[in-house]
């Protein structure tokens, strides 16, 4: 097992290199000079000290804080590996300091003008606030629903599920975002449509929460009604292929009671291929829905990410997409680590 | 004979494809029927209704997309018509109401609702009255005007000025930018109620899409005011915009009516001519930047409006007044070449008449004959020509079109002809005394006021959209650039997925390895954030925008093979094993025509089911690129796209055929493609459990 996990970690950082220097390379495909940029606000700031200064005077002024500024972002070489080893922090730059990926800079956002680590602080609060209690709703209401609609297959309400959740997953999920505002605010109108909190409100403590609770009770149930359709069917098909375990129908005929069947013995069968797709959903939560918060307006990852994009604010985008590769990583290994422990059938060789 | 032989060959042929051998020889020798496993594939899968359906809704919204364009020739991406924005799904804009069709005086129409006059002086409005997010019907005509006897009616964009015999002059509709100033208690009150209606939130929310323009505090003072003191309400509206307020003696007073001469109302102007060259006009000045040239002018003979310019013709016939503009009257002060040129062309002859649609104008001569002059679209159908001695009797202008009686009796329509305004029916020469032209509708009337036949835009199915496109013909279009985008990407990840499983999984070995761990690093993208940096690094390029559709199918493509891959290379494990590829080694066949000849045949099946449900997954994808408003962008439609405008409560709200409709077709397609393939998959599996 231990072999096993390290081959896997070796693995997660090979592809993650691989990741890290194709991301560099669409990074640098993006015109977009830091050392340009500040060179020339450093220029436009020392206006009047200038005032006098003749044009050649400017030019070899500014180009040596071209330069300056180059040389402390290390991209004063044309050599895209070495950028790229200054870039993560491995190689050192003209002055001899290191400040990478592995130091801890992770780039400036000009849009927020602040430091790209401050500014995704507060949008992955909000995305880890409102998607635990999002997997949260989605587990407890699709796992029963999966169970029934498996012990009851092939009644009605089992056909009526299957043809419903095939609906479920099968809208799009701005779709579905556009029909619960319309029904939610235009027709019953008891949720707000958008926004975090009442404007101008500046609660704490319980009051606060409440608020808040009730600017995302829309988007929490539309979350959690759009991945309804897929975890359903998902428990459904488990659950059946446990029901036909050879061990149900011994338990069966020497008279367990049909309620310690199931959920004894069917359910604890069915958990395994579940338990994995619960642990990549709860990895889920960090990385936010491009979708659902630029529709409701949640200040989150997604939203972030969109905002980022459409200000041409790339160091944001590169470190939230870093990220996201990070997470979806760190959830493959997991999920095989935990498959491993919960199915001891299943063998982990390397 | 010959004929029916081959038919029935031919019929033998498919039944023997999809339904095996012969049945009647099966019965006849008694042995057990024999079914092809394509022909059990088939089977099972009609045996399942909701599957059928769905196979055909598919089948049908493919031909909708792929040959619904061939039948809308007019159709353009980029076109947009700022009269009709915003128009409610109606086919009724040429249905004129039965108490007018057999008495009709006037018609008239500038937006989206047409209003008509009878004979006996009643008023009628029809077409979409509902006016967007003010929520006021233009169709409740107040009971003031129900009563009165009315002698002329005229509409603007959304507003409808009407006046009695007795002189009083209405007007409802809506009256934010000073279309009218009323002292009626029923239109105030619709208005309040409008007003509430639509709640502060919403207008601000609104105003921030740029949907709708800015109702200031001041404005509903203004209304409440007029109530008890017209004077203080028309100088404090006036004050409070860019707004020419309605003359006082029209408000409180009568107009002489006998002396009218024309009555007419633009996009939110109106203006009134009388006989003796007194013009009253008033309204929202932004929408015509000359109109305050046209403020006390008195030496008028015509008036008439284009979408931007008032013109006015002068007494002396001579020349066309746009005031400060100053491009049709320069000759009088400034003689320039184009001016010596008009006043060539003129001669001796004088100008009677003016009719303006939106960006042409056609004046009538003193010798019966016409001429043009303005902006052409391309769409314009030339004016049919005239015979010998033939005279143009009536003429009337719509937005775009002109609709002619000549002295012959024929009827003619030329001008702009996207929205069918051109398509004169049949059967008509010779019976018609009348001609009305609506804004994109001509009504034929006979000598007692009879409607004949009519002509135009019937109304839109769907509604337009903010630019006052066809929603129909926009989902039909985008539909077309959905689907193909999808099916394309999808034909690219299918074959990587192929050509990588089956290498991997024959293989193995080294190659395996390495082609699972490429696979794995592009499972690990996460796909949607890494598609939108794409598609935003893509936008900055400088490349056309086909080449930017094309490069999105690509990513799509690129990022959607993996699971496919593994999916085949997990079969080829399997079928690799099996004797008949064995057999093949042993004869010496080479490894890679094993590979794709012998095994890759085998698990086709697999690989159609999973080609069926990644194609609505990459139409998914697509969508929801496009609704962020990355991927493929205005004007081009898509159905993301097409959705984009409607993530606000507001639109939601009031302009919901904006987006029921494009959400409908798209989810209808994707549901009915997930469940043919989820049944495709049921029904190719031979182990799997029917009855499961």
């Amino acid at each position: 097992m231990g072999k096993y996990i390290l081959k896997r970690i070796g693995y997660m950082f090979i592809v993650l290199v691989v990741m890290s220097v194709l991301l560099f390379l669409i990074y640098n495909l993006v015109p977009n000079n830091r050392a340009y940029t500040d060179a020339k606000a450093d220029m436009t700031a020392q206006k009047t000290r200038l005032r006098n200064a003749s044009e050649e005077e400017k030019d070899k002024m500014f180009n040596d804080l071209y330069l300056e500024y180059q040389r402390r972002y290390g991209t004063d070489t044309d050599n895209m590996a070495v950028r790229y080893l200054r870039w993560v922090g491995i190689m050192p730059n003209y002055y001899g300091t290191y400040s990478g990926l592995l130091q801890g800079d992770f780039g400036y956002s000009y849009e927020f003008k602040d430091d790209v680590i401050n500014v995704v602080q507060e949008p992955l609060k909000n995305t880890i606030f409102i998607n635990i209690f999002a997997t949260i709703l989605a587990l407890g209401i699709t796992i029963p629903l999966g169970i029934v609609c498996a012990v009851h297959k092939g009644s009605k309400g089992d056909q009526a599920m299957q043809v419903i959740t095939i609906i479920g997953y099968s809208l799009p999920t701005f779709v579905t975002a556009i029909l619960f505002v319309w029904i939610f605010c235009s027709l019953l109108g008891i949720f707000p449509p958008s926004g975090m909190k009442t404007p101008g409100s500046n609660y704490t403590g319980w009051k606060w929460f409440v608020d808040r609770m009730y600017y995302m009770a829309l988007p929490l149930i539309t979350m959690t009604f759009c991945s309804l359709g897929s975890m359903t069917r998902y428990v459904r098909a488990s659950m059946i292929d446990a029901l036909s375990l050879d061990c149900i129908r011994t338990a069966r005929a020497k008279g367990v009671t049909e309620k310690a069947v199931i959920y004894s013995h069917a359910w604890r069968n069915a958990l395994i291929p579940i338990v994995t797709l619960v642990v990549g959903w709860f990895l889920g939560i960090f990385g936010g829905s491009l979708i659902f918060e630029n529709t409701f307006g949640i200040n989150g990852m997604g939203k972030l990410m969109i905002v980022s994009l459409r200000t041409q604010d790339f160091d944001v985008v590169i470190l939230m997409q870093l990220f996201y590769v990070a997470i979806s990583l760190i959830g493959n290994l997991i999920i095989d680590i935990v498959y491993g422990l919960v199915d001891p059938r299943v063998r982990v060789s390397a | 004979m010959k004929k029916k032989n081959f038919f029935g060959r031919l019929n033998g042929w498919v039944r023997r494809v999809f339904f095996g051998g012969s049945r009647d020889l099966a019965n006849s020798i008694d042995v057990e029927e024999v079914v092809s496993p394509v022909g059990q594939i088939v089977r099972n899968f009609l045996e399942r209704r909701l599957a059928v359906g769905a196979l055909i809704v598919v089948i049908l919204m493919f031909l909708l997309v792929f040959f619904g364009p061939l039948f809308m020739p007019n159709y353009y991406d980029s076109y947009t018509e700022v009269t009709q924005k915003n128009v409610a799904p109606t086919m009724s804009m040429m249905k004129v109401p039965s108490g007018l069709k057999n008495d009709i005086k006037m018609i008239d129409s500038y937006g989206s609702f047409s209003v008509g006059l009878s004979n006996s002086g009643d008023v009628y409005v029809w077409g979409a009255t509902q006016l967007g997010t003010t929520g006021i019907d233009i169709g409740e005509i107040p009971d003031a005007v129900k009563e009165d006897t009315i002698a002329y009616v005229a509409a603007g964009i959304d507003h409808i000025i009407a006046i009695s015999e007795s002189g009083k002059v209405y007007g409802w509709g809506s009256n934010k930018h000073g279309q009218y100033i009323t002292t009626d208690k029923e239109v105030l009150e619709q208005l309040e109620e409008a007003e509430e209606s639509v709640s502060e939130e919403d207008q601000a929310i609104l105003e921030e899409a740029g949907a709708s323009s800015s109702v200031e505090g001041e404005d509903t003072e203004a209304l409440e005011e007029t109530t008890e003191e017209t004077e203080v309400a028309a100088t404090s509206a006036s004050a409070g915009e860019n707004i020419i307020a309605m003359p006082d003696e029209l408000v409180n007073g009568t107009i002489d009516v006998a002396n009218i001469k024309k009555l007419v109302c633009g996009y939110q102007c109106t203006a009134i001519l009388m006989n003796d060259g007194k013009l009253y006009i008033w309204g929202n000045a932004n929408a015509y930047q000359n109109i305050s040239s046209f403020v006390d002018k008195d030496d008028l003979t015509d008036i008439d409006f284009t979408l931007n310019y008032v013109v006015g013709l002068t007494d002396a016939g001579t020349s066309i007044y746009t005031g400060k503009r100053g491009l049709y009257d320069q000759y009088r002060t400034n003689i320039n070449e184009a001016a010596k040129s008009s006043k060539k062309f003129l001669g001796k002859r004088k100008i009677v008449s003016i009719y303006a649609t939106n960006n042409h104008l056609c004046g009538m001569l003193s010798d019966g004959s016409l001429f043009f002059t303005g902006n052409f679209p391309n769409d314009s159908v030339a004016m049919p020509a005239l015979h010998d001695g033939e005279t143009v009797v009536q003429l009337e202008a719509g937005t775009y079109h002109y609709t002619a009686l000549t002295s012959e009796g024929r009827v003619l329509s030329w001008g702009g002809s996207t929205l069918h305004q051109t398509d004169v029916p049949n059967g008509l020469d010779g019976k018609v005394t009348k001609v009305f032209a609506g804004a994109f509708q001509s009504y034929a009337v006979n000598d007692s006021g009879k409607l004949l036949d009519k002509w135009g835009l019937k109304g839109y199915l769907f509604g337009t959209d903010g630019n006052g496109a066809d929603i129909f013909q926009r989902i039909i279009a985008g539909g077309k650039m959905t689907m193909t985008i999808g099916a394309v990407a999808v034909i690219i990840s299918t074959i990587i997925g192929i050509v990588v499983g089956c290498l991997s999984g024959y293989f193995g070995g080294t190659v395996d390895i390495i082609l699972m761990r490429v696979a794995e690093i592009f499972a690990a993208i996460p796909f949607l954030p890494f598609a939108l940096i794409l598609s935003a690094i893509m936008a900055q390029m400088d490349i056309s925008e086909n080449k930017k559709i094309f490069i999105l199918m690509c990513i799509l493509g690129v990022l959607t093979w993996t699971g496919l891959a593994r999916m085949v290379r997990g079969q080829v494990l399997v079928a690799r094993e099996n004797e008949y590829v064995t057999a093949a080694k042993a004869m010496g066949v080479k490894e890679g025509r094993i590979a794709f000849r012998h095994i890759l045949p085998n698990i086709v099946s697999i690989i159609f089911v999973t080609l069926t449900l990644d194609f609505a997954t990459c139409m998914l994808t697509e969508s929801s690129l496009s609704y962020l408003g990355f991927g493929v962008t205005y004007p081009r439609p898509t159905w993301g796209n097409m959705l984009s405008g409607s993530n606000n409560s507001t639109i939601i709200k009031n302009y919901w055929w904006q987006w029921v409709f494009t959400s409908i077709f798209l989810a209808v397609t994707c549901i009915c493609i997930n469940i043919v393939g989820d049944t495709l998959r049921d029904v190719m599996d031979p182990k799997s459990d029917r009855d499961k």
